[in-house]
C-alpha cells in the first residue's frame, strides 16, 4: 500500500491519476451528450430515457457518487499540481514567448474553472431545479416526468442559453488540450498512431460541444419545441 | 551592426537583480551571440566596471554550458542550436535584445546570467550505475541491438543537459531531460538490469529538486538544441508505470545521492 501511495505521490504519478480521472469524466460527458441528443426524437423518447435512468436508483446513485468522487480527485490534484508548478518558478521571465503551446494548453486552469462553475450551475439548474426561472414540473401523457418540457422551457430563455453556451466553450477549450495530453501522460505514443493521438483532443472537444450546442440552439431557435 | 541589450544583472544568489541596458556596437554579422557579449564585457572591463557573467565552455554546441533566454526564448530564436551557435546576422541591425538567465527554483542564480544547474547532476546521480562486467573485452557482436533501437537510444542520449527544457517550460519541469536520460538506458540491454529502480529514483529526485510537472505543451522540444522528441516523455511515463507494477530490484533506490558524493 505504501508502495502504491509513493508511486502516485510523485509528479508523474499524480499526473497519471489526473489523466485517468479526466478521461473518466470525458467518458461521462460523451455519454451525457449522446443521451441528450434524444431530444431530437421528441418528448416521448427523452422522457422515457430519463425515466429509464431514474428507474435504477442504485445504478444512478452509484454513478453520481462515483462521478463526484472522480471530479473531486481531478480538481484536487489539478490544484495541488498547479500550486507545485507555480512554486517551481518563483520569478517570472520579463519576456516569455511560446512556440508550440496552443492557447487551450495555456488556459487549462481558467477553462477548468469555467467548466467547474458551469457544472455547479447546471446541477443546481436542471438537476435540482433550485436556480433559474422556475420551470413547469409536469407529468407527460405516459406518466413520466416531463424532462423534455423542462429543457424547452430552459433554452427558450436567452440568459440561460448564454450561460450554457459559455460553459460549452470552456469545455471545448479544456478538452482540446486535455484528451491528447492525458494520452501522452499515460504513455501512449507510437509513430503510426501519433497523428491520431494528437487529433483526439480537438476531435472529442468538437464532437461533444457540437452535440450539446446543437440541442441548446435547436430549442432556442424553435427548431425543436 | 549595433544593438541595445537589456541584460539581467544580479550580484549574487541572495541579492535582488535588475535589468541594465548596454550598447553593443561594432558588432559584425559573423559574430556569435557569445562573441558579441565578449565585446560588451571588454568595454566594461576597460571602463572599470564589472563584466556580465555568463556561462560557456566549448562554443561549438556540444557541452551544454551556455544558457541564455534571448527575447523570451531559451537559446534564442533559431531551433536546434545552442546560444553559442547563434549568429548576430540573425537579428536586425539596431534591435533591442533582452537577455535573461534560466529561471527556475531548481536553478538558483549564481551571478548575472549564470545559474546553478547541479540539480540535473543530482537527478542523474540518483539514477545510479549501469552494470558492466569486468574481465576480458566482450566480443563486438555478442550483444545484438537492432539498428532502429540503437538510433532511438542515440536520439535520447544526445541530450547535453543544458536545461533549456526547464527554462522553456511553463512549469519549470525537467521531464524532457529525465525522459532522455531514462529512455536511452531503458532502450539498451546494458541499461536493463537497473531499469526499474532507475526510473523511480530519477523521478523522485526530480520532484525533490523542486522542478514542476509536465503540462504536455511541448515547449521543451521546441527549444531543445538537440531536438529531443517529447515521445521520450511518453516513454518515461510508461517506464514509471511499469516500475510501479514490477517490484523494484533496488531497495531504497531513491535515497539522497548527497550522502555518497560528499
Amino acid at each position: 500500500m505504501t508502495r502504491l501511495l509513493r508511486h502516485f505521490q510523485s509528479s508523474v504519478g499524480s499526473k497519471v491519476l489526473l489523466a485517468l480521472s479526466g478521461l473518466g469524466l470525458v467518458g461521462y460527458v460523451i455519454f451525457h451528450m449522446l443521451g441528450n441528443l434524444q431530444v431530437f426524437e421528441g418528448s416521448r423518447a427523452l422522457n422515457s430515457y430519463a425515466a429509464f435512468l431514474r428507474d435504477m436508483p442504485i445504478v444512478l446513485w452509484t454513478a453520481r457518487i462515483g462521478l463526484l468522487g472522480i471530479a473531486v480527485i481531478h480538481v484536487a490534484l489539478a490544484i495541488h499540481l498547479s500550486l507545485q508548478n507555480r512554486r517551481a518558478r518563483p520569478r517570472a521571465y520579463a519576456i516569455h514567448r511560446y512556440r508550440y503551446a496552443s492557447i487551450a494548453s495555456r488556459t487549462m486552469a481558467a477553462s477548468g474553472l469555467v467548466v467547474l462553475l458551469f457544472i455547479v450551475f447546471h446541477l443546481l439548474h436542471l438537476t435540482a431545479g433550485i436556480v433559474g426561472p422556475s420551470p413547469p414540473d409536469r407529468i407527460d401523457a405516459d406518466g413520466y416526468r416531463d424532462v423534455y418540457g423542462l429543457l424547452i422551457h430552459a433554452f427558450q430563455n436567452p440568459v440561460i442559453v448564454l450561460i450554457y453556451v459559455a460553459g460549452q466553450v470552456g469545455l471545448a477549450f479544456h478538452l482540446h488540450h486535455a484528451v491528447s495530453s492525458s494520452l501522452q501522460t499515460l504513455g501512449f505514443e507510437h509513430a503510426a498512431l501519433n497523428g491520431l493521438l494528437k487529433a483526439a483532443g480537438p476531435s472529442v472537444a468538437l464532437l461533444v460541444v457540437l452535440g450539446n450546442v446543437a440541442i441548446i440552439l435547436a430549442v432556442f431557435l424553435r427548431i425543436v419545441r | 551592426m549595433r544593438f541595445t541589450l537589456n541584460i539581467w544583472r544580479q550580484n549574487g544568489p541572495t541579492e535582488s537583480g535588475r535589468f541594465v541596458s548596454y550598447e553593443a556596437d561594432d558588432v559584425s554579422q559573423g559574430m556569435s551571440f557569445l562573441e558579441m557579449l565578449d565585446g560588451v564585457n571588454q568595454k566594461l572591463l576597460v571602463a572599470g566596471e564589472e563584466p556580465v557573467a555568463f556561462e560557456y565552455d566549448c562554443r561549438e554546441g556540444i557541452c551544454g554550458s551556455c544558457s541564455l533566454v534571448i527575447d523570451g526564448i531559451p537559446h534564442g530564436p533559431d531551433q536546434g542550436i545552442t546560444t553559442c551557435q547563434l549568429y548576430m546576422r540573425r537579428f536586425p541591425d539596431g534591435a533591442n535584445i533582452t537577455i535573461e538567465p534560466w529561471r527556475a527554483k531548481a536553478f538558483p542564480i549564481v551571478k548575472d546570467l549564470v545559474v546553478d544547474r547541479s540539480a540535473l547532476d543530482r537527478v542523474m546521480q540518483a539514477g545510479g550505475y549501469v552494470s558492466v562486467n569486468t574481465g576480458g573485452a566482450v566480443d563486438g557482436n555478442a550483444l545484438l541491438i537492432g539498428k532502429d533501437q540503437a538510433e532511438t537510444a542515440m536520439d535520447a542520449a544526445s541530450c547535453i543537459g543544458c536545461g533549456a527544457c526547464v527554462a522553456a517550460c511553463k512549469n519549470a519541469s525537467a521531464m524532457l531531460f529525465v525522459a532522455a536520460k531514462v529512455s536511452h538506458l531503458a532502450l539498451l540491454p546494458q541499461g536493463k538490469p537497473e531499469r526499474t529502480g532507475r526510473v523511480t529514483a530519477m523521478i523522485e529526485a526530480m520532484d525533490r529538486e523542486g522542478f514542476g510537472s509536465c503540462g504536455n505543451q511541448y515547449e521543451c522540444e521546441a527549444v531543445c538544441p538537440k531536438r529531443i522528441s517529447v515521445r521520450f516523455i511518453a516513454t518515461l511515463n510508461r517506464e514509471y508505470r511499469r516500475a510501479g507494477i514490477v517490484e523494484s530490484a533496488l531497495p531504497n533506490a531513491s535515497e539522497s545521492p548527497h550522502a555518497e558524493s560528499v
